[in-house]
């Protein structure tokens, strides 16, 4: 999968901004997470900010080819573990596609996401019908608006 | 009538398949960047050398599709590779190619953000790839 970056000591992966706790055994999804986040940060000023605000642990679950990640959040430090981790603030289940388009979602007012669009407007569907679930969501808004941001690649 | 699994004819007919999409047209403007595949050999399965696919991609159009060696398609912009196997799987729509993705079963390499922003033209493809008649060397 993408190039997870540079590799680090005791097995572990390590770059600057995102560390892979599973080193060379990172499933091909945390690799993709991870390294969606670290070209993002490293191109986009803002989304740096984001990161660098953001504590959380953050899981993913793609529901229909059953791969689990969880995403620490350490204040400019990402790390990625494979597999779904005990203690986490949001956890989001939808299929592979939904992933997908949840890094569309664009980016609007006062670094809103904004769900009034096209791209929007499918994932609020997708919520309503169950076909995406946020757990943790009451409480962690303006956490999984970070981390909205923080995996758009909408322009 | 069908043609041999990532042959030249299965290269025109797929180029065809893509300028005939309108799907494609729309989802892939913006798109500037050459894509390879990397289909990795499996003798056992008759596919005993690897070969690349060579995709000139241009704002919705596909300009040309050339198959060639594997390293013609490791130089470009994006890469995916796969095993012959996978790759059968995904045009026979047993692999969704998102899917393989996220599961490794097919191995990514350029810049993340720039693909996510165009999963619907790599769907669309895919879709494109499924409906060329194709003749697989392990079916013979």
């Amino acid at each position: 999968m993408h190039d997870p970056g540079a590799r680090g000591v005791a097995g572990r992966d390590v770059s600057t901004t995102v560390e892979y706790a599973d080193g060379d055994d990172a499933s091909a999804f945390a690799q993709m997470l991870g390294g969606l986040v670290e070209a993002n940060v490293s191109s986009r000023p803002e989304k740096r900010r984001d990161l660098d605000n953001l504590k959380a642990r953050v899981g993913f679950f793609v529901t229909d080819i059953g791969e689990a990640v969880t995403l620490d959040f350490e204040g400019g430090h990402l790390v990625v573990r494979n597999g779904l981790q005990p203690g986490r603030d949001v956890t989001i289940r939808a299929d592979a596609d939904t992933v997908m388009q949840l890094s569309n979602v664009r980016i609007g007012f006062a670094g809103m996401p904004n769900y009034l669009d096209a791209t929007g407007r499918e994932v609020v569907a997708k919520m309503l019908k169950g076909q995406l679930r946020i757990e943790g969501l009451v409480g962690n808004l303006t956490t999984l608006n970070q981390v909205t941001r923080l995996f758009s690649v909408a322009e | 009538m069908a043609v041999a699994a990532f042959s030249p004819e299965w290269a025109q007919a797929f180029k065809d398949e893509i300028n005939n999409s309108p799907v494609y047209r729309v989802a892939g403007q913006g798109w500037k960047w050459t894509v390879g595949l990397v289909v990795e050999a499996e003798p056992d399965r008759n596919f005993p050398e690897s070969r690349g696919v060579v995709m000139d991609l241009h704002e919705g159009e596909a300009r040309d599709i050339r198959v060639g060696p594997p390293e013609d398609a490791q130089a470009c912009d994006f890469v995916i590779t796969g095993t012959y196997t996978r790759w059968k799987q995904v045009a026979t729509k047993e692999l969704d190619a998102t899917r393989g993705m996220l599961q490794g079963k097919l191995k990514l390499k350029g810049d993340l953000p720039t693909v996510v922003r165009y999963t619907k033209a790599s769907q669309e493809m895919t879709e494109c790839t499924t409906r060329v008649p194709v003749e697989w060397p392990d079916e013979t």
